[in-house]
């Protein structure tokens, strides 16, 4: 009987860890996919905040530091009150310190640091532009060399470029390889763990088009001012 | 046994009975706070508060377990709760973090201007976007508290003359912080402000880690590590100058170097004065930091300027006659230091600076030479008490070495001052911080101690306001032109006294402030005599006197319109005084009752360009006419002018470019500063602008090697 008993608390020890695991990977899937129908503050900050969650009681984990920190960035670069933005940045910060001390030199937790420090000069650009877009480009430099094949990197430079004036050197013309080479590597990246970074493709891949579509629109009217008698 | 199998089996049901706590969460001003992070600790139980605060959440955990809350700005609360199925309801409040949040700030009598701080006034590109042609010193001359006096450089703060504020840069005050000058006509102040990260401009009642400066010392800390690595060249109507800043891991170099001529510019804006030389000369200078830890910093600056000019100047007491006036002047200036964060609370500072000036001046026939320098190093020690209080004590010692020759005479002093100081910054609560701290200093020339005590206090009334209030007794020595006749001389002293009310909001800015001083032991003397008044020459001694009083106000406002900037610094000033060669109590020459500013800057995002606007306005000045019985009872004329200035920016050849104009009395205004007259009071000639209005063009091209953008 004792030994039953030895079997049965063994069992349930056995058992529990396994369920810890899968309890979390549970938890981080299911916060996961609510991440993509997310558009607005709240739910970031409630995201940020699930991941926040998991983090702690897990303790040994960099990733749900690394989501919250994402979820934090999304809920500033999304949130309309300009006094508001930089709090969630402070925090981003302090989860993404969190997530560096429990995995050092991760290309991913570089890649965000250079997202915060855009997420930062938008706050007021004509004051930040020369702090935090050097230390934007600093962060994403490091993070290609920590990573080659990370497709992010380029995706957020592509895409601040892409919002950037032409004057400033920013406009489509020049975010178009960048996002061309980000593409490339999405498409080359595989999926080590479910639980890693994979965000990024789809937005990629709808700023391309939204280029195509301009080239062509350019195209059309080129062609039609070459065809008008007028000229 | 059955029993207990039975009931380990049943364990996890009866552990599944759920326990709902809700309740809502404010902040100390009873303000609903959302989005705060509530949960179980060491589970995954919790949930995030809705946007009236409150929030509701079930957890399958049982027995004793703690609920936190956390949010950022916020104190974490922590409470311990015991989980039975029975519903729990909590009220609760967060306190606000005090080291992220707003606390009160001691601010008397200075203004700010830094990034990385919350609560500023201003920010460093504002110190580089208002001025004009990028001067530290213009810019401060749009804030309320300092004189606009256009026929000499310095600031004149408060009453005070130039020669009562100091200018310390890495904590280490700068022996020339102008270039060279010729009468009447100013000149620049020698760093870029691209070189500061932060700048505290004191118009009184300073922290006792500054001393020997009567009204205003003006505070600038150096940029850390360089951001990347970039050249830049730069373009200007007045010459052209290059610049290549390296960045490493850990480390950062920058050499700068310009050169330049105002001899083309010169004759295509007509100037009044008869230049023999247009001024030229080079600048260079070389800056290095090295990150020794995590928080600790090595940071080396070096620069050397060459200048060269020479005119020909109306001598007014034999009029048709010109005196040659020429100028040639080298300045060596190094400055060294190291800061260190020491465990938790330990931040020690320890610098080094030497400074050497050699003016050169050909006055017709005569030669006079000026050679000073400065040697001096500084230790400034911080411990943390508590999360917000520290203690700053620290000690410095200057060596200076005058050497002046007219001719064949000369004569020399070397002067060895030395200061301690001790200062208590001490946070009652987040509403009420006071600073209390004493200064010692010993001159060996005056063989003479002083100590003075300041204090500062804060009160913070609202979110964004609070009230200030600043005492503090300052002591300098006199100027070497009194030590070279008589080393037996004390301290000049001041007093200052000021309440100050400001409220800086996230866009907005209002600032009135009051203050008096107290100004006793001035120097006197002078060889010269008043012919008019029959008196006879000033005698050297410590008996001058006099007080300032007045209210400076400041209102920016960065809210109202899009994209659009602008304040308005206005100061009443009522000052007498009996110092230098003043025969008697009167209304300083560099002073006057009414300055006004008006500075509106707007930003156009479609064509990418920044344009600036300035309107200065002041009172006349009193004069010296031999001719009033009155001692200085003439008043000049107002001044008024109105600058322009747009930056425009692009990339050229790929790279970042900045274009950039400025004007000076766009409409015109015919200005005189002063009047001169000659020895017998028959001739009277204006000072004017050199120009009637001044241009200033170039642009600035930034090729970032490391662009990860290519």
């Amino acid at each position: 009987m004792k030994n039953l008993l030895l079997l049965l608390l063994m069992f349930g020890f056995v058992y529990s860890i396994t369920a810890d695991d899968s309890k979390y990977e549970k938890a981080m899937k299911k916060t996961l996919e609510l991440m993509d129908s997310a558009k607005d503050v709240q739910t970031y900050v409630d995201i940020a905040n699930k991941f926040e969650r998991i983090a702690l009681a897990e303790n040994d984990k960099w990733l749900p530091y690394y989501y919250s920190a994402l979820n934090q960035t999304l809920a500033s670069f999304s949130d309309p009150e300009l006094s508001r933005k930089d709090s969630y940045l402070d925090k981003a910060v302090k989860l993404l310190e969190a997530a560096d001390s429990l995995q050092p030199d991760e290309s991913e937790i570089y890649t965000l640091l250079g997202m915060v420090a855009q997420a930062r000069l938008q706050v007021d650009p004509m004051n930040r532009w020369a702090k935090y877009g050097a230390e934007s480009n600093a962060n994403f430099k490091k993070a290609k060399e920590l990573d080659p094949s990370n497709p992010r990197p380029e995706y957020l430079m592509g895409l601040n470029l892409y919002y950037t004036p032409v004057q400033f050197g920013g406009g489509s013309k020049a975010a178009k390889p960048l996002l061309e080479k980000s593409l490339q590597k999405f498409e080359q990246f595989e999926k080590s763990d479910d639980l890693m970074p994979h965000w990024g493709q789809t937005e990629v891949e709808r700023i391309l088009n939204e280029i195509k579509d301009l080239e062509a629109k350019e195209l059309e009217a080129e062609e039609s001012e070459e065809l008008s008698p007028e000229k | 046994m059955l029993k207990l199998i039975c009931s380990i089996l049943l364990l996890p049901i009866l552990l599944s009975a759920q326990t709902k706590i809700s309740g809502s969460i404010f902040d100390s001003g009873n303000q609903p706070l959302p989005g705060a992070n509530v949960f179980i600790k060491d589970t995954y139980d919790g949930v995030s508060s809705n946007q009236d605060g409150s929030f509701s959440f079930e957890t399958e955990e049982k027995g004793e377990a703690v609920l936190v809350v956390s949010f950022v700005g916020y104190n974490n609360y922590e409470k311990s709760i015991y989980l039975d199925g029975t519903p729990i309801n909590l009220e609760i409040i967060l306190e606000d973090n005090t080291k992220e949040l707003r606390t009160v700030v001691i601010s008397a009598g200075a203004f700010e201007a830094s990034d990385e701080k919350k609560g500023v006034i201003l920010r460093p590109l504002d110190v580089l976007t208002t001025g004009s042609e990028a001067d530290i010193y213009s810019t401060l001359e749009t804030l309320p508290g300092t004189q606009q006096i256009g026929e000499t450089e310095g600031l004149f703060v408060r009453g005070g003359a130039a020669s009562e504020a100091v200018t310390i840069v890495d904590e280490m005050v700068v022996q020339k912080p102008f270039y060279t000058s010729v009468p009447d006509i100013p000149s620049r102040g020698r760093f870029s402000p691209m070189l500061f990260k932060g700048t505290i401009f004191s118009t009184g009642g300073y922290s006792a880690q500054y001393g020997q400066a009567l009204s205003s010392a003006l505070i600038l800390r150096t940029t850390d590590l360089a951001e990347e690595t970039t050249t830049a060249l730069n373009f200007m109507a007045l010459g052209l100058g290059a610049a290549h800043t390296h960045r490493w891991e850990n480390s950062s170099v920058a050499v700068e170097g310009g050169y330049y001529n105002l001899a083309p510019y010169f004759n295509v804006v007509e100037q009044n004065s008869d230049w023999e030389k247009a001024p030229v000369g080079i600048e260079s200078s070389f800056n290095y930091r090295v990150k020794t830890s995590e928080t600790g910093i090595v940071k080396a600056f070096g620069s050397y300027s060459y200048g060269d000019l020479s005119l020909n100047m109306e001598d007014i007491d034999n009029p048709g006659n010109k005196t040659s006036f020429g100028i040639r002047s080298d300045n060596y200036y190094v400055n060294l230091n190291y800061r260190e964060i020491l465990g938790d609370d330990w931040t020690i500072f320890t610098g080094a600076s030497f400074s050497y000036d050699l003016d050169k001046i050909n006055i017709s026939a005569d030669k006079v030479k000026q050679d000073e320098q400065l040697a001096q190093t500084k230790v400034t020690v911080t411990k943390g008490i508590t999360d917000n209080s520290f203690l700053t004590f620290g000690g410095e010692i200057h060596n200076s070495i005058y050497n002046d020759s007219f001719n064949n005479l000369s004569a020399g002093l070397n002067e060895v001052y030395t200061a301690g100081f001790v200062e208590a910054d001490i946070f009652f609560t987040n509403d009420i911080a006071a600073r209390v701290g004493l200064r010692g200093e010993n001159s060996k020339l005056l063989n003479k101690l002083n100590l003075a005590p300041r204090i500062s206090l804060a009160y913070r009334l609202g979110k964004y306001d609070q009230l200030n209030f600043a005492y503090g007794k300052f002591y300098q020595t006199p100027h070497k032109d009194y030590l070279y006749y008589s080393t037996d001389y004390d301290y000049e002293n001041a007093e200052h006294y000021i309440v100050n009310y400001q409220l800086i909001g996230p866009q907005r800015t209002f600032r009135i402030e009051l203050y008096y001083k107290d100004y006793s032991n001035l120097a006197k003397g002078s060889t010269q005599t008043y012919p008019v008044y029959n008196l006879p020459p000033v005698q050297f001694n410590n008996d001058g006197k006099g007080y300032a009083k007045g209210i400076d106000i400041f209102w920016r406002d960065q809210e109202t319109i899009d994209y659009v900037d602008y304040w308005i610094s206005y100061s009443y000033l009522d000052t007498k005084r009996d110092f230098s060669n003043y025969p008697q109590m009167a209304f300083p020459t560099f002073a006057t009752p009414h300055t006004l500013s008006f500075v509106f800057k707007f930003w156009v995002p479609s064509i990418t360009t920044y344009f600036a606007t300035t309107y200065s306005f002041s009172t006349g000045r009193p004069y010296f006419n031999p001719n009033n019985p009155e001692f200085l009872g003439d008043r000049g004329k107002n001044y008024n002018n109105l600058s322009f200035n747009f930056s425009h920016i692009t990339t050229i050849f790929n790279s970042f470019t900045v274009i950039f104009a400025s004007i000076d009395n766009v409409l015109g205004f015919r200005n005189i500063y002063s009047y001169r007259y000659s020895w017998d009071g028959a001739i009277k000639r204006p000072v004017v602008p050199e120009s009637l209005r001044s241009f200033f063009i170039g642009c600035f091209i930034s090729i970032g090697e490391d662009n990860p953008y290519n």
